[in-house]
C-alpha cells in the first residue's frame, strides 16, 4: 500500500482561493481494500461554475462525488474536503419516497413556514405543478426526475451534486432534461458537479470538464461554446473528440489529432 | 389514452399516430384494420405474421367478495349433507340446528355475554401485545444497544410455545383474567415484534443515503423515512397477532373459565349439545374472518401508495 501523502491548507494561496470557491478538495485519497480508487485528488469549483466530471466506469467519479457529498463514511482515505453551507445531491435514480407524495417528497427536510410554498414553486419550475399530490410512481421516469430536480434546487443550494442524474432516462427525455438543468442552472448560479460518462452531455451542459481517469484527474478542459450549443458546430465536435481521446475511446488513427493524455 | 399520447408529443407526430386514432374503436387486432395513411400498403396479406395476442399471466383481476366464497361453499355442503342425512346430528348437527341453538342463547341472553367476554379478552391481549411488540421492535430496531438487549431474548421467546410458558404463567397469576389477558398479550407480541424489527433493520440503504444528502434529523429520518418504510412489515406482524389473539383465546378460554365463548362450548360438551359447540366454532371462524378483513382494509387505506400484484 503507498504512503498518503496528506497535504492540508498549505498558507497562502488556498486560503485566497476559498474566497471564490465552491469547492476545494485537497490531498483526496479514497481505497476500496487494496485497490486506491483516488489517488490524492485536488479540485477547486469556483462558485457559479458547472462542472462535468467524465470518467469510465470504475475511474473513481463516483466515489469522487460521494466523498464531496459527505456520503462516504464507510470509506477508508485522507484528505481534506471543504463545501459550501448549502450543498444538494440528485441521484442517478430520482430516489423519491414511495410513500409521500410528489410535494411532501420536494420539501423533504427544507426547514421554514413557507417551505411547501416553495415547494410548489420548485415544482412549477419543473411544469410539475399540477402533479404535487400524486404518488411517485404514477409519474414517468422523466417526471420523476424533474421532481428529484425540484427538491435538490429547492434549498437553493450554493453546489449542486449530480451523480449521472440523467442516466437511466430515454434518449429524447435525456435532450429535454438537458435544456431544464441548464435554464435552471442560468436561473440558480450553483456551482455544479455532474457526474457522468457521456461525453455529449458532459460538453453540452458544462462549462469545464474534468476527465478522470484511474483515481486523478488527466484533463481539465474549459468548453468555451454559448450557452445554447449546437452539437454540429465544429468546436462542440473538437471539444468531443479531445474528451473521446481522453478517455481511450477513440479509434487509434484519431488519437494523434487530439491533446493526449500518457 | 391515444388521444393524452398525441397531445403530449405535440404537433410533430400528428401524421404517424393519425391513423390508429381515427381508426374505429373495434376490437379487431390492428393487422386486419387498413389504415387509412399510405404508410403501410400491403399488410394483411403479408405472409408469416399471426394476430397478435393478448397475453395475461398476472392473476387477473380481483373477484368481489371473493374471500367469502370458500367459506360458503363449506357451509353449502354441509347443508347438503346434512339434508341427505350422511352426518349422524348427535356427532355433527345440522346448519339449521345450529341456527336454532343461536336463536335459543340469544333468547336467554348467553350468547351475547359469552361473546362480550371473549371479545374483550381478545381485544385487551392484542392492544397490550401490539403495543408491547412494536416498542420492542422500536427499541431494537433503532438502537444498537436495544438490540443487543431485546433481539435475542424475544428470539428465545419465539420459540418457547404459549402452551409451555401457562403452567409457569398459572402459578404466578393465577388461573383468572389477568392470566388471560397475558397469556393472548405474549402470543401477539412476538409476531409483531419479528416483523416490525426485521422491517425496521432492512431499510433500503438508498432511502438512509437520500436522508443524509438531505441533511435530516433524526427525528425528522424517524417520522418520514424509516417509520413509514416500516409500516408494511408491521401490517403483516398485525395480521399474524390478530390470528396469534385468537388462538390464545381459544387455549385460555379452555382452563377453568367461567365466561366466554370456550366455556360455553365446554359446557355443551358435558351435555352432549353439538349445536351449541359449533355456534361457538362458528364465532371463532366469524371473528377470525372478519378481523383479518378489517386488517386488510385498513392496511389497503395506509398503505395506498403501494402498488403491488394484489392490486
Amino acid at each position: 500500500m503507498a504512503t498518503y501523502d496528506h497535504r492540508l491548507s498549505d498558507g497562502g494561496p488556498v486560503a485566497e482561493a476559498v474566497e471564490s470557491a465552491a469547492v476545494r478538495v485537497n490531498g483526496l485519497t479514497r481505497s476500496f481494500g487494496d485497490r486506491q480508487v483516488l489517488r490524492n485528488v485536488d479540485l477547486t469549483l469556483a462558485r457559479g461554475e458547472f462542472t462535468a466530471l467524465l470518467g469510465r466506469s470504475g475511474s473513481g467519479k463516483s466515489t469522487l462525488l460521494r466523498a464531496v457529498a459527505g456520503l462516504d463514511h464507510t470509506t477508508v482515505g485522507t484528505g481534506e474536503i471543504l463545501v459550501p453551507r448549502r450543498v444538494s445531491l440528485v441521484f442517478q435514480d430520482s430516489r423519491l419516497l414511495p410513500w409521500l407524495r410528489i410535494l411532501d417528497n420536494v420539501v423533504l427536510g427544507l426547514p421554514g413556514d413557507d417551505a411547501r410554498e416553495r415547494g410548489r414553486a420548485a415544482l412549477d419550475e419543473v411544469s410539475l405543478g399540477g402533479r404535487a399530490s400524486a404518488w411517485p410512481h404514477e409519474l414517468s421516469g422523466g417526471e420523476q426526475q424533474r421532481a428529484a430536480l425540484a427538491r435538490s434546487l429547492v434549498s437553493e443550494p450554493e453546489l449542486l451534486l449530480a451523480d449521472e442524474p440523467f442516466g437511466s432516462l430515454d434518449a429524447l427525455t435525456r435532450i429535454r432534461m438537458h435544456r431544464l438543468l441548464r435554464r435552471l442552472y442560468e436561473r440558480h448560479r450553483p456551482a455544479v458537479l455532474l457526474v457522468t460518462h457521456d461525453v455529449d452531455e458532459a460538453v453540452t451542459l458544462a462549462d469545464r470538464v474534468l476527465v478522470l481517469d484511474d483515481g486523478d484527474f488527466v484533463l481539465d478542459l474549459r468548453i468555451d461554446l454559448p450557452a445554447d450549443r449546437d452539437p454540429g458546430d465544429p468546436l462542440f465536435q473538437r471539444h468531443r473528440t479531445t474528451l473521446l481521446g481522453a478517455l481511450g475511446a477513440l479509434p487509434d488513427d484519431r488519437t494523434k489529432d487530439t491533446e493526449e493524455p500518457s | 389514452m391515444n388521444l393524452d399520447l398525441t397531445s403530449r408529443t405535440g404537433g410533430g407526430t400528428a401524421t404517424v399516430t393519425g391513423g390508429p386514432e381515427k381508426a374505429p374503436p373495434s376490437s379487431a387486432p390492428p393487422a386486419s384494420t387498413p389504415p387509412a395513411d399510405a404508410r403501410t400498403p400491403d399488410t394483411s396479406a403479408a405472409a408469416g405474421l399471426v394476430p397478435a395476442i393478448q397475453r395475461r399471466l398476472g392473476r387477473g383481476k380481483s373477484i368481489p367478495f371473493g374471500r367469502l366464497l370458500g367459506p360458503l361453499l363449506l357451509v353449502l355442503a354441509w347443508w347438503g349433507a346434512s339434508a341427505a342425512g350422511w352426518l349422524d346430528p348427535r356427532k355433527l348437527s345440522s346448519p339449521a340446528s345450529v341456527v336454532t341453538s343461536a336463536q335459543e342463547l340469544w333468547v336467554s341472553g348467553r350468547l351475547q355475554e359469552s361473546v362480550q367476554a371473549s371479545l374483550s379478552r381478545a381485544l385487551l391481549g392484542l392492544l397490550i401485545g401490539v403495543a408491547a411488540g412494536v416498542v420492542l421492535a422500536l427499541a431494537s430496531g433503532l438502537s444498537r444497544v436495544g438490540d443487543a438487549v431485546v433481539d435475542g431474548t424475544l428470539q428465545v421467546k419465539r420459540s418457547i410455545p404459549n402452551l409451555a410458558l401457562l403452567p409457569l404463567l398459572i402459578l404466578w397469576l393465577g388461573i383468572g383474567e389477568t392470566m388471560k389477558v397475558v397469556v393472548i398479550a405474549l402470543g401477539v407480541t412476538v409476531g409483531i415484534y419479528i416483523n416490525t424489527h426485521a422491517a425496521l433493520v432492512s431499510i433500503d440503504a438508498r432511502y438512509v443515503e437520500l436522508a443524509e444528502a438531505q441533511r435530516l434529523s433524526r427525528w425528522v429520518f424517524l417520522r418520514k423515512v424509516v417509520l413509514p418504510a416500516a409500516l408494511p412489515g408491521f401490517f403483516t406482524g398485525l395480521r399474524l397477532a390478530v390470528t396469534a389473539a385468537w388462538l390464545g383465546l381459544i387455549v385460555v378460554e379452555q382452563i377453568n373459565a367461567t365466561s366466554g365463548i370456550g366455556y360455553m362450548m365446554f359446557q355443551a360438551q358435558q351435555y352432549a349439545q353439538s349445536g351449541i359447540i359449533l355456534v361457538g366454532l362458528v364465532l371463532y371462524g366469524t371473528f377470525g374472518f372478519a378481523s383479518d378483513a378489517l386488517v386488510r382494509l385498513v392496511e389497503g387505506r395506509v398503505l395506498s401508495w403501494r402498488r403491488t400484484i394484489t392490486a
